[in-house]
């Protein structure tokens, strides 16, 4: 009887290791799954060693402290009163701002503007389908990183909604969609203290590396997120996550800054090429 | 507003601010001013449709993908290949999800949590017309017979809606398939199919499951029109506000062989006559020869790349 117990255990050991899996597997709708799951797991511990080392290659090829080129477009949406589009590497996200409107019959007056943000994924953004919803918390950061640069008592009583769709999730949404909200309602003509530029930047063991992909989202020790209005040198919103060395976040932070102020000139420079286009 | 000159007694911004004015006031006036003209309020003819771009593979974490532009219409769809147990009946053929949605973002009066009623309407006009068409060789998705199949998810997302969202999604649907490039899989050791990564790809120790069938044939595509339809005037192809302010609408469906697939006139205030649906069919034909050709072009612009 002993060594059939064993063999026994052995077997439910396996059984509980393998569970995370199965789970995964089973998230699929319909009880279909991707096929694409087991590759992406086991590049994923491959890479979490890589990147423990001291001189790892980013997969794009770019150094620790670069980020990725920029795309942004002003006037993607015609039907919106404002909006942009931006494609940062494989992060492409598309920004639409409405109103100011009259606020929902069910809001109290108030003396000034009111901000409703909303952030939504594709179902196709993520590698596995239908990941993206998992990022619930995003609508309330927008909203939380935008209302301080917005001069929202230049709009009382009414209500400017700020919408966002993440065509594909390539790692750094949050700090793309910001970026990119700041942008439509630039487009929009809201009043705006500054525009706000936001940039994240990922820690592993020894090194710091800015603008990460999800590739490295998903193995980093800790992140850190500035959204920052340069002309004015105030931050809006800063987020500090996971395991870091106290002596490394000054240097992060003062990357991100430096980060956000070249990101902020592209912006502008954006915004400007838009109007001198409509002008010509 | 230079189809309105002839109705300006002055020049300048008060004939511009009273022109603007009276479209605001009486929009299907304004709009019947311009059909006895023969000529719309964005400078179409009435049998014209707008402007159409077709981008292939705009979104890299799909399988396949397109982005279709009719005018401001900007449509974009992408599929997801996933696998799945066929059922006892079909265990040869794979199997299509279709969905179409309407986020917040395409239009003032979609608001999140209070989604778009025709959103669901036209999704399954969508997955009817496809499956019905004969588009996509549902056997081409088999993977192991009885044992695993492709389940194609397509999602259809509308980024700005200015009418004919139906067209613009069909369009992008064709598209989509056209594009789809179906991933190598080999079986795994517990029995699931995994991708075979491209390191992989070139040793003897994975024999990967589909060698062939990469790509899907597709055979005939189905392409469409949607008309509105306002006394005796046809204006094929209408913007948003033409659909608001005249209700009777016909879709015609047409595949490339000229067959007609589907025909929807859903409710409105006209009752139409025969000769006016064979009308709406010509219109379509011509429409439908644009389309491919449009389609055809970029298909073979993603060949040269």
């Amino acid at each position: 009887m002993g060594p059939d117990k064993s063999l026994l255990r052995t077997k439910e050991d396996n059984k509980v290791k393998r569970a995370p899996i199965l789970l995964e597997m089973a998230t699929g709708t319909l009880g279909t799954y991707s096929p694409s799951q087991s590759l992406e797991r086991r590049h994923q511990q491959q890479k979490r060693t890589d990147f423990q080392e001291v001189d790892w290659a980013r997969s794009d090829g770019r150094n620790f402290h670069q980020c990725r080129p920029a795309f942004l477009r002003t006037g993607a949406a015609s039907s919106a009163s404002g909006s942009a589009y931006a494609e940062f590497g494989s992060t492409k996200v598309i920004v639409s701002v409405f109103g100011p409107r009259e606020s929902k019959k069910a809001m109290l007056y108030s003396d000034v503007g009111r901000l409703n943000c909303h952030v939504t994924y594709t179902t196709f953004s993520t590698p596995i389908r239908g990941q993206g919803f998992e990022h619930k918390e995003y609508s309330s950061m927008l909203h939380k990183a935008l209302e301080g640069a917005i001069m929202l008592e230049t709009f009382p009583k009414t209500t400017v909604d700020i919408f966002a769709l993440v065509l594909e999730s390539g790692g750094g949404d949050l700090p793309v969609i910001i970026s990119c909200a700041s942008l439509a309602i630039a487009d929009a003509g809201i009043m705006m203290y500054d525009l706000v530029s936001a940039v994240s930047l990922s820690c592993f063991g020894k090194n710091m590396v800015i603008d990460p992909t999800s590739e490295e989202e998903a193995c980093q020790d800790g992140s850190l997120m500035i959204t920052y209005m340069p002309s004015r040198n105030e931050v809006t919103q800063f987020t500090l996550t996971g395991e870091w060395p106290t002596a490394r976040i000054n240097e992060a932070m003062e990357l991100c800054l430096d980060a956000c102020s070249k990101l902020a000139d592209i912006l502008r420079s954006c915004l400007k090429d838009n109007a001198s286009e409509l002008t010509a | 507003m230079t189809s309105t000159e002839g109705y300006k007694p002055e020049s300048g911004l008060a004939a511009e601010i009273e022109v603007e004015a009276y479209h605001r006031l009486f929009p299907l006036q304004y709009y019947e001013r311009h059909l006895a003209e023969s000529v719309r309020p964005d400078s179409r003819a009435l049998g014209r449709a707008r402007d159409t771009t077709i981008a292939l593979g705009p979104v890299t974490s799909a399988d396949g993908s397109a982005l279709v532009k009719i005018g401001d219409t900007t449509v974009l769809a992408a599929i997801k290949l996933e696998v799945m147990t066929p059922s006892i009946d079909s265990p040869d053929v794979g199997s299509v999800a279709v969905d179409f949605q309407m986020p917040p973002i395409c239009s003032p009066v979609v608001r999140p949590g209070r989604p778009a009623e025709v959103a669901p309407v036209i999704a399954k006009q969508l997955s009817d017309v496809i499956m019905s068409s004969g588009m996509i060789n549902l056997q081409e998705l088999s993977l192991i017979s009885g044992k695993a199949a492709w389940m194609a998810y397509l999602d259809i997302y509308c980024l700005n809606a200015d009418g004919s969202l139906f067209d613009a999604a069909l369009l992008s649907a064709t598209a989509a398939f056209s594009h789809l490039q179906i991933p190598l899989v080999s079986l795994s050791d517990d029995g699931k199919l995994i991708t075979v990564s491209e390191e992989l790809k070139d040793k003897a120790a994975v024999e990967p499951v589909n060698k062939e069938n990469r790509k899907l044939t597709i055979a005939v595509a189905p392409f469409s029109l949607t008309c509105i339809v306002h006394g005796k005037y046809i204006l094929a192809d209408p913007t948003s506000e033409e659909e608001s302010v005249m209700d009777t609408h016909v879709t015609v469906v047409l595949d490339s062989k000229e067959r007609l697939v589907s025909l929807y006139k859903a409710g409105g205030a006209v009752l139409l006559h025969t000769s006016v649906v064979k009308d709406c069919i010509v219109l379509a034909k011509q429409r439908m020869e644009e389309l491919s050709e449009i389609l055809r072009e970029s298909l073979s612009a993603m060949e040269v790349d």
